[in-house]
């Protein structure tokens, strides 16, 4: 985004959320804002008797104002008490509305409409937030005569319209009749990923004169959430680095080393797990108990399956090796033997071409371990791509959710197919013999991770603009 | 005050590449105690960072400028740095004193003749194996590429930072291997200290033949006359072209010593076949030896200094797309702008007294969704639905006009119980001698929207029992009206 667009902004928009009580006004809001905790939002009607103001940014300056406002409960009766004030007198609307605002009833029965319509004056344009499962009635009707005459343009937003009760038809028609074209479709539980988009592209089509602001903050918006994802997904594959070239050395095979060994790896990658799930709940700003639920597979904001239960690989569609043996734990795959490697002459120089000494030291170590009977575990294919296949799926639910929703995530899991089904990517199978380019191993070769981590979320990206 | 002026300054005295690196080095620490929480300083750096300027990044840096301060990382890092540039310098010293002295030994004492190629191949056998390798690991290792003193002084630097200097150096190799400088600087020390190695070279050979004499002959066993000649005057060629004097094909066989034949007419070397040598010897040197890495050290210098500029911190990286959220949030609160007034005064239920008629039975706001009216007794009124402003003059002017013993008010409890229609109700009670709601499409409602009924009814004076859900019982009740029955 170029600074031209940012130096030529202007005063901040002002934008009024309004519309009949219960709604989800509040609920919008906190969804444009990204905020959790904005207003106060239960079931409970008429919840927000004041106006609240939130501000949207780009680049730290203030472009949008928007405003939540009380819900319009009597419009019937206002209506008719504005007309009968007006009797008599060649008013227009705005006119009458301050004839109103003047009137004694306007601090006592209709105060809550007073402070819906003061504020309307005050502002450039309104969302007029519609519950798309309500009937059209007349008081919708009457409500939207006296919003419609404080003359600034209202863009009409059909809410909950991914409910199965909700009914479009009769509200298109209704607003149509008023005159009212250019209408949104919403969800603040699980808005649409153009959503945002889509709401403020029209609503730059009632303000023109504003345009250049709305496509300043689409475009802010989108960047955010580009980076947000390539965060997510940079997250994730260098969780699955690590696990792939995480190393647990054990001196000798005997039955209660080799557990011993299993048990320690195991936790090393249960914790690393945990770290992933974390920073992307931070990331997406989700607290853990917002994935919360009891069918759900995730607790306090943890996974319950254990991973390293053949069923749940199974139940991830992901294909278990013939080497898990009930018992021991599945998918430990035991790298017995370094044999193959030999260091002659050829390879030697090679080595030193094509890395250095640290390739030279690489297979002294590995010959080492020959001689001294180490042996080395590490983790199988199938836990990297469980790992891969579950922390993916928790970002698609993350970016599927708005911050409005109050009740828990919905997540699919076992119909699809589990990541890399033939051959996992260069990068994961290079790092089983890189054991630097793990941080839960001891010493760390950090440009190599880096590089390598680079190169697996290139893969991740296409993997998921396939999947869009 | 003084110390809060000296805080409004800008992070003074690093430039952007270090700024970031402690910016690096602060994320480090932070994301290995995280359980600790936001020390006492945080509130306190973020209001500082925000206030400077509006750009995220410069807030991260300086934020971690501010924390870096206190918490001592600051001095660590410029420790860590200054540990570094005592490393480089000793390797320099170390470079120059070894090229000197490798020059001074490969020249051996005056008395014997030295042997030139094999003094050649001393000099810059190691350089140009090292050099190739070099070559050869930039162009096919990518970005891992680097050379091997490079390393060798970066591995010294860490060895010598101690404990503090851990996240630091993990912090400069981090930093460094995103903008992809690795291999730069690690090649820039490589070519620098090998390019003093010889330049001392360079000296010692100058000032050792400047002040010694020698006489110059090569050696060989196996190899014909014709395959020196060749090899001096190819690779004199080079140094020819830049003004060295090279010796001609007679002098040089006349400079060689085979197994065969005698001594060779070493001793009595004339003064222009001393100087042919020498000349061609630091010609070699200069042209395969010094040059090479000159440029090398030039060009990786220049793509260093370029690079250095365009250092930036990853922002999209997870630790600092929260931070920068943090600092430069995208939405804000603007508080409360209009208030909520106290509790207003609210409709309350009423009855009629006097003369009461016939029950009525009447729905609001029903829309197509419930089937109204349903069958009632035969004494019953039945109203439309109520919904426009009208309507409900029209319903009010019924009921006025004929109160009714007993009033059923049909609701549809997927609506949400508004204002309007509760102060509606009231008046509505006001011409019934016993009022009772009844709510529709209870099963398709959510718990919440049903409390809320619940709960704005009992607020109008509704009693728990007056609010029915059941169609039979409700109509039940309707019909019973003038058995006398009081309100149970």
């Amino acid at each position: 985004m170029s600074d031209q667009i940012l130096t030529s902004l202007g005063k901040p928009l002002r934008i009024a959320v309004v519309g009949h009580t219960n709604t989800g006004k509040t609920s919008l809001l906190r969804t444009l804002t990204r905020d959790r905790r904005f207003g106060d939002v239960s079931f409970r009607p008429g919840t927000t008797r004041h106006v609240e103001a939130a501000r949207l940014l780009v680049r730290g300056r203030v472009v949008l104002e928007l405003y939540d406002t009380p819900g319009v409960e009597d419009p019937i009766a206002l209506l008719e008490y504005l007309e009968q004030q007006a009797a008599g007198e060649r008013l227009d609307g705005p006119a009458r509305i301050h004839q109103f605002l003047d009137s004694p009833l306007a601090a006592t029965r209709f105060e809550q409409e007073a402070k819906v319509l003061r504020q309307m004056l005050r502002s450039d344009a309104a969302f007029y937030v519609i519950d798309s499962r309500d009937p059209v009635l007349a008081k919708h009707r009457d409500e939207l005569e006296l919003l419609g005459s404080c003359g600034i343009p209202l863009l009409p937003l059909l809410n909950f319209v991914a409910d199965a009760q909700a009914q479009e038809a009769p509200w298109r028609e209704a607003l149509a009749r008023v005159g009212l074209h250019a209408i949104v479709r919403f969800d603040t539980v699980a808005p649409a990923s153009d959503g945002e988009r889509l709401l403020y592209e029209k609503l730059s089509t009632l303000l023109d004169e504003h345009r250049s602001t709305l496509q300043a903050l689409i475009a802010s918006h989108e960047e955010d959430s580009a980076g947000r994802h390539r965060a997510a997904l940079q997250q994730i594959a260098e969780m699955l680095i690590d696990v792939a070239a995480c190393r647990f050395p054990v001196r000798e095979t005997s039955a209660s080393e080799l557990e011993k060994g299993v048990g320690a790896l195991n936790k090393m990658i249960r914790q690393r797990e945990q770290r992933c799930v974390d920073a992307l709940l931070s990331l997406y700003d989700f607290d853990a108990e917002d994935i919360e639920g009891t069918e759900l597979p995730m607790t306090d904001g943890r996974w319950e399956d254990d991973l390293f239960d053949p069923e749940t690989l199974q139940a991830m569609g992901v294909r278990v090796g013939s080497g898990a043996a009930a018992g021991a734990a599945a998918g430990m795959g035991i790298d017995l033997a370094v044999g193959g490697v030999t260091l002659g002459a050829a390879a030697a120089i090679g080595a030193l071409a094509g890395g250095g000494w640290q390739t030279l030291r690489h297979y002294g170590d590995r010959l080492l371990g020959r001689l001294t009977g180490e042996r080395l575990l590490r983790v199988d294919d199938s836990i990297i791509r469980a790992l891969g296949t579950r922390q993916l799926q928790l970002v698609q639910a993350l970016r599927g959710r708005g911050h409005a929703a109050l009740t828990p995530a919905a997540y699919s899991q076992g119909d699809d197919a589990a990541l890399w089904p033939k051959t996992l990517p260069r990068p994961l199978r290079q790092a089983r013999n890189e054991p630097r380019w793990s941080e839960l191993n001891a010493a760390v070769d950090i440009t190599a991770r880096h590089d390598a981590v680079m190169t697996l979320l290139e893969e991740l990206q296409q993997l998921s603009r396939q999947a869009d | 005050m003084t110390k809060e002026h000296n805080r409004t300054e800008k992070s003074p005295g690093l430039p952007s590449f270090s700024s970031r690196w402690l910016a690096e080095v602060v994320r480090l620490q932070e994301e290995a105690r995280p359980s600790l929480g936001p020390g006492p300083d945080d509130a306190e750096a973020e209001r500082h960072a925000r206030a400077q300027t509006q750009d995220s990044e410069q807030r991260i840096v300086d934020r971690a400028y501010f924390l870096a301060e206190r918490s001592g990382a600051l001095q660590a890092l410029l420790n860590w740095r200054m540990h570094a540039r005592w490393t480089l310098l000793a390797l320099a010293v170390l470079a120059t004193v070894s090229g000197f002295s490798a020059a001074l030994t490969v020249l051996g004492d005056s008395g014997r003749p030295v042997n030139v190629v094999w003094a050649l191949g001393a000099l810059l056998g190691l350089n140009v194996l090292m050099f190739i390798l070099w070559f050869l690991n930039m162009l096919f290792a990518g970005r891992a590429a680097g050379g091997s003193l490079g390393r060798f002084w970066l591995w010294l630097s860490r060895r010598f930072s101690g404990s503090d200097g851990v996240y630091v150096s993990h912090a400069f190799s981090t930093l460094s291997a995103r903008a992809g400088l690795t291999r730069w600087y690690l090649a820039a020390v490589t070519h620098g200290l090998w390019s003093l190695l010889l330049v001392a070279a360079l000296a010692g050979l100058l000032i050792a033949l400047a002040l010694r004499s020698y006489s110059f002959v090569w050696e060989t066993t196996i190899l014909p006359a014709e395959a020196f000649v060749r090899f001096v005057q190819v690779i004199g060629w080079l140094p020819a072209q830049l003004g060295f004097a090279i010796p001609d094909a007679e002098l040089i066989r006349r400079s060689g010593v085979a197994a065969t034949g005698g001594a060779g007419s070493v001793t009595l070397q004339s003064e222009t076949q001393r100087l042919a040598w020498s000349s061609w010897l630091i010609g070699t040197l200069l042209v395969y030896g010094i040059l090479p890495r000159l440029i090398a050290l030039l060009i990786c210098g220049s793509v260093l200094r370029r690079a250095l500029s365009g250092v930036r911190l990853d922002l999209q990286s997870a630790a600092y797309a929260r931070l920068a959220a943090r600092l430069s949030p995208n939405s804000e609160r603007g508080g409360v702008t209009d208030p909520e007034p106290g509790s207003l005064a609210s409709a309350k239920l009423s009855s009629a007294t006097g003369r009461l008629g016939k029950p009525a039975l009447l729905g609001l706001e029903l829309g197509a969704r419930s089937a109204w009216p349903p069958l009632v007794a035969a004494n019953v009124r039945t109203f439309d639905s109520v919904e426009s402003r009208e309507q409900r003059a029209a319903a009010r002017n019924r009921l006025r006009e004929e109160p009714a013993a007993r009033l059923l008010v049909a609701c549809d409890s997927n609506l949400s119980p508004d204002r309007g229609s509760l102060h509606w109700l009231a008046e509505l009670s006001a011409f019934a001698g016993q009022t009772r709601i009844w709510l529709l499409n209870t099963e398709s409602t959510d718990a919440q929207r049903y409390a809320s009924w619940q709960e704005s009814l009992t607020d109008l004076g509704f009693a728990r029992q007056q609010i029915m859900v059941d169609e039979t019982a409700a109509l039940n009740w309707l019909a019973a009206a003038g058995t006398g029955g009081a309100d149970e």
